[in-house]
């Protein structure tokens, strides 16, 4: 693997794909960022002009968009990291045959329909609300938490939350437990356990979850068109209304683009830091501890005088965050009333789930976009995992910046990759239809499942393999039985979420569908431009059950634990 | 300057439209096995159109209608990306990108090759087949004013201080918001100056509302007394979840808002598409809109029940009411308006 030929073969699938299928949206992005004229039919110019910088740069408007979204990233990145690690150690001690129901719910959110979702956050933080009325029974003020930044970033951290507890999942579940009962045997208490032994050897995938989580979140609209009231102004929402609502391209793609450098930024910075963090990983000498004893060891009682109240109280939060859509949707999915996002309950009915039966299109496009998941996982891990491999185990100057290249579609918001594509249409559409929206789709899917499988095989277990090579085994035999085996659970988390994203997957394929080939989200999408009706809620009732049985088949072939750990 | 512009886009978009003009003997009949592809909103508008449209056309000519759902201005963008070589044969799209998209070449004007088109209202013979009215008004809920609203200057109120959820710009509500209140305020769309001094003054907002579901969620959550919505879905949630809330009929009339059947510029079906417009244009159709939607006709030869026409825009009078505007200015306006929007109103 060292060897740089080795590490070119495993890569180059991935990077073709991303030539292919991304290159092309991504230079039609960077190409109209530098025309002058914003008329939607000026003819191409090959000259560049920066004009469209010059705006971003002199309006403090468009600066101050900026500076907040990236303020807002940081914010649900680190809300999330905390909120993650108390439900990822439950979900790694919760007992194997009910590991599939741990994962369903944490799935929940990603299994809800935005829209439905969002109601969720204004019935939580409405002026009657729970939050509201918690707040005032401490003897504060009643506050004004709806349709603002709070309410925001509260529907990023609920919808994004499963990201950063599936990184931290593996690797955590990966770790040697005997060090936790080592380091309890030598006198420390569960939270400095916690500080010294738990929290760094997880740092690869709290890694990872921090580079999807701000990606996400970063370049997400929709939550904030829903529950920011329009106070909320993030930079892809400028990028939606400036190509789409005024067809000023190349306005929307130079912040397309300056979005992708604070992006890119961004990533390496995370890299940076946890690489530092994580100085043995490097073969380097571990640096001088930052605080003075004396002080540690008062923060370290500290921490084990509030951990009793603290952990719990974190757990609650992040697991009632959740499980309340879950709550939401099953009750509207019978409620009795024609819109979807209702609060109050009118009367119990199954005729939301009789249209579904009824009405065969919802089933025909469940039937596309099941197809065009499953191919999409598939292609994705083919060419996610060997990447993995080239990114843990090559050698070579530039793997930081290949990382990074390698996510780039996470960077570019998924919007701008719509428009990308519609300057691409005329080819797009001599491509069958399938296979154009699945290249797109793999896209979309195959970083995910690059930064998870990155973090799975950071943590594979080197002896075991040089043992086996030892007794003898091929290289083959060590890859099928040694490897696979212990990377078994990491895969399964990535294929989940890959199915997940590419199952729900809107904002571009709204973009590309065509006659022929329409999919679920882009039908429920295009009825909540009309009125969002309550099928939507009896499709996510039936789209959860389903994940619930499909995790339940997946866990009889695959282990989502590594059971002979114990 | 602009004008020149204009004059080049309707040079362009002339021309592009040659083709289909010498094109006409060829696409002028329908062949059984033949394919129109739609593009339109889901929903009940999906289930109307499949069975007052495209099931009766299919079950006649033996032709097969794709519909490709979606939101418009995914819609708009494609069309426009596509224009001359277009993927759609018909698109719906809204009152001020209907006439806009005619001058681009992306759409075409319309012609009484469509039969119905005779029976139009003439403000929905513009930029395309207006296929129904669907005007935005003053809706608020009637617990929380002092008097019922009857104007739109009734937003500046003192009872409302710090209750209205503005409408967000652009969109239909938020066009029709803006409009209205330069109007009121002695301004126009090409003075709309007052419009934006005085919707600054309406601050703090309850809300912005960027949906009609957003605004019934704040409406259920009693969030706000009152804001600018289309006053077709107000009644159906006023009659289905919340009876508290007034659909108002202001004195200075209601904004027009119209959908609009578009036939692209460059399609190969062009009498499909001629007789799906047609057929969307029917009694039955327009009919069937009137009573589950509340959509109001765009054609004169409609009788409906005293009772629900009542809740509609019925009738020559009625129509003429509807507060119309110079869309030419308004769709050039729109980006500095957005830009304005967000800067001095929201955000």
């Amino acid at each position: 693997m060292t060897r740089p030929g080795w590490a070119a073969a495993l890569a180059a699938p991935y990077a073709a794909w991303m030539l292919i299928a991304f290159a092309a949206p991504l230079g039609a992005v960077l190409l109209m960022s530098v025309q002058e004229n914003p008329e939607p039919f000026a003819p191409l110019s090959w000259t560049p002009d920066w004009i469209n910088y010059q705006e971003i740069a002199g309006d403090s408007f468009l600066r101050r968009v900026i500076g907040n979204t990236i303020l807002l990233g940081a914010g649900v990145t680190i809300a999330s990291a905390i909120l993650a690690y108390p439900i990822a150690l439950w979900l790694t001690r919760l007992p194997a045959r009910w590991r599939p129901w741990g994962f369903a719910l944490i799935l929940v959110p990603l299994l809800t329909n935005v829209v439905v979702r969002s109601l969720g956050i204004i019935l939580l933080l409405s002026p009657t609300g729970v939050v509201s009325g918690a707040i005032q029974a401490l003897g504060f003020e009643r506050p004004n938490l709806l349709f603002g930044w709070f309410a925001v970033g509260l529907a990023l951290v609920q919808v994004f939350l499963p990201y950063m507890v599936l990184s931290l999942y593996d690797v955590l579940e990966a770790q040697e437990k005997r060090l936790t009962e080592a380091a309890q045997g030598l006198g420390a208490g569960p939270a400095t356990t916690f500080l010294k032994v738990v929290l760094p050897l997880s740092l690869p995938g709290l890694r990872a979850g921090l580079v999807v989580v701000f990606l996400l979140s970063s370049t997400a609209y929709v939550s904030a068109t829903l529950v920011g009231g329009r106070q909320v102004w993030v930079s892809a929402m400028v990028v939606f209304r400036e190509g789409l609502d005024n067809l000023n391209f190349p306005l929307a793609s130079a912040m397309a683009t300056v979005m992708l450098g604070v992006a890119i930024l961004v990533t390496l910075l995370i890299g940076r830091g946890i690489s530092l963090a994580m100085p043995w990983a490097h073969g380097r000498k571990r640096r001088a501890p930052l605080l003075p004893v004396g002080l540690a060891r008062v923060l370290h009682a500290a921490a084990e005088a509030v951990r009793p109240v603290l952990s719990p109280l974190l757990f609650a939060i992040g697991a009632a965050l959740l499980v309340f859509p879950l709550l939401l949707v099953v009750v509207a999915s019978v409620n009795d009333t024609p819109q979807a996002t209702v609060a109050a309950f009118h009367g119990f009915t199954w005729r939301w789930y009789g249209l579904i039966f009824d009405n065969p299109r919802y089933l025909g496009d469940t039937w596309v976009s099941l197809q065009l998941a499953f191919a999409t996982v598939l292609a994705g891990l083919l060419i996610a995992l060997p990447a993995a491999f080239v990114l843990v185990r090559g050698a070579f100057p530039a793997k930081e910046a290949l990382g990074a290249a390698f996510l780039l579609p996470l960077a570019l918001p998924g919007i701008a990759v719509g428009l990308g594509m519609l300057r691409l249409l005329q080819w797009f559409t001599a491509v069958p239809a399938f296979l154009g929206i699945l290249a797109v789709h793999v896209v979309l899917v195959a970083p995910f499942m690059l930064v998870f499988l990155r973090a799975s095989v950071a943590g594979l277990d080197r002896t075991l393999e040089e043992a086996a090579q030892g007794l003898g085994a091929t290289r083959r035999q060590v890859l099928g039985r040694v490897i696979l085996p212990q990377l078994a659970p990491g895969i399964a988390v990535a294929c989940i979420l890959g199915f997940l994203i590419s199952f729900g997957e809107v904002t571009v394929t709204a973009f590309l569908t065509t006659a022929r080939l329409q999919t679920l989200p882009v039908r429920i999408y295009a009825e909540a431009t009309f009125s969002l009706e309550n099928t939507v809620n009896a499709i996510s009732t039936l789209t959860i059950l389903l994940t619930i049985a499909l995790l339940l088949v997946l866990n009889r072939f695959v282990r989502l634990d590594r059971a002979w750990k114990r | 300057m602009s004008t020149t512009r204009f004059t080049r886009r309707a040079m362009i978009g002339a021309a592009l439209a040659t083709p289909a003009i010498w094109g006409t003997d060829a696409v002028a009949q329908i062949r059984r096995g033949d394919e129109l592809t739609v593009g339109v909103w889901g929903g009940a508008q999906e289930r109307i159109l499949r069975e007052f449209v495209s099931g009766p056309m299919e079950a006649q000519y033996g032709v097969r209608i794709n519909y490709v759902l979606g939101g418009t201005v995914e819609r708009r963008a494609r069309a426009y990306a596509e224009r001359g070589r277009p993927s759609f044969d018909v698109i719906y799209l809204n009152i001020f990108e209907s006439r806009q998209a005619v001058r681009d070449g992306v759409t075409q004007a319309p012609t009484a090759e469509v039969p119905n088109f005779a029976n139009l209202y003439p403000s929905a013979r513009l930029g395309g087949y207006g296929v129904a009215y669907n005007p935005v008004t003053v809706v608020y809920d009637r617990r929380k004013v002092a008097a019922p609203m009857t104007s739109w200057r009734d937003f500046w109120r003192e009872d409302l201080r710090g209750q209205v959820i503005w409408p967000s710009y652009p969109g239909a509500q938020g066009t029709a918001g803006l409009l209205m209140a330069a109007k009121v305020w002695g301004g126009s769309e090409n003075n709309i100056d007052p419009a934006f001094t005085n919707i600054a003054r309406l601050r703090p907002f309850a809300g912005i509302q960027a949906s009609q579901d957003q605004l019934f969620t704040m409406f259920d959550q009693q969030i706000g007394a009152a804001s600018v919505e289309f006053g077709s879905f107000t009644r159906m949630y006023a009659e289905s979840r919340n009876p508290n809330i007034v659909i108002a009929n202001p004195t200075e009339g209601q904004a027009i808002a119209l959908n609009v059947a578009c036939i692209t510029v460059g399609t190969t079906k062009q009498a499909l598409a001629n007789e799906w417009v047609n057929r969307h244009l029917s009694p039955e159709c327009q009919r069937a809109y009137a009573e589950r939607i509340y959509y109001s006709p765009t054609i004169r030869n409609l009788e409906l029940p005293a009772e629900l026409a009542a809740k509609l825009i019925m009738g020559e009078q009625a129509v003429a009411s509807l507060v119309d505007f110079d869309w030419d200015v308004v769709i050039r306006s729109q980006p500095r308006w957005a830009s304005r929007f967000t800067r001095e109103i929201a955000g």
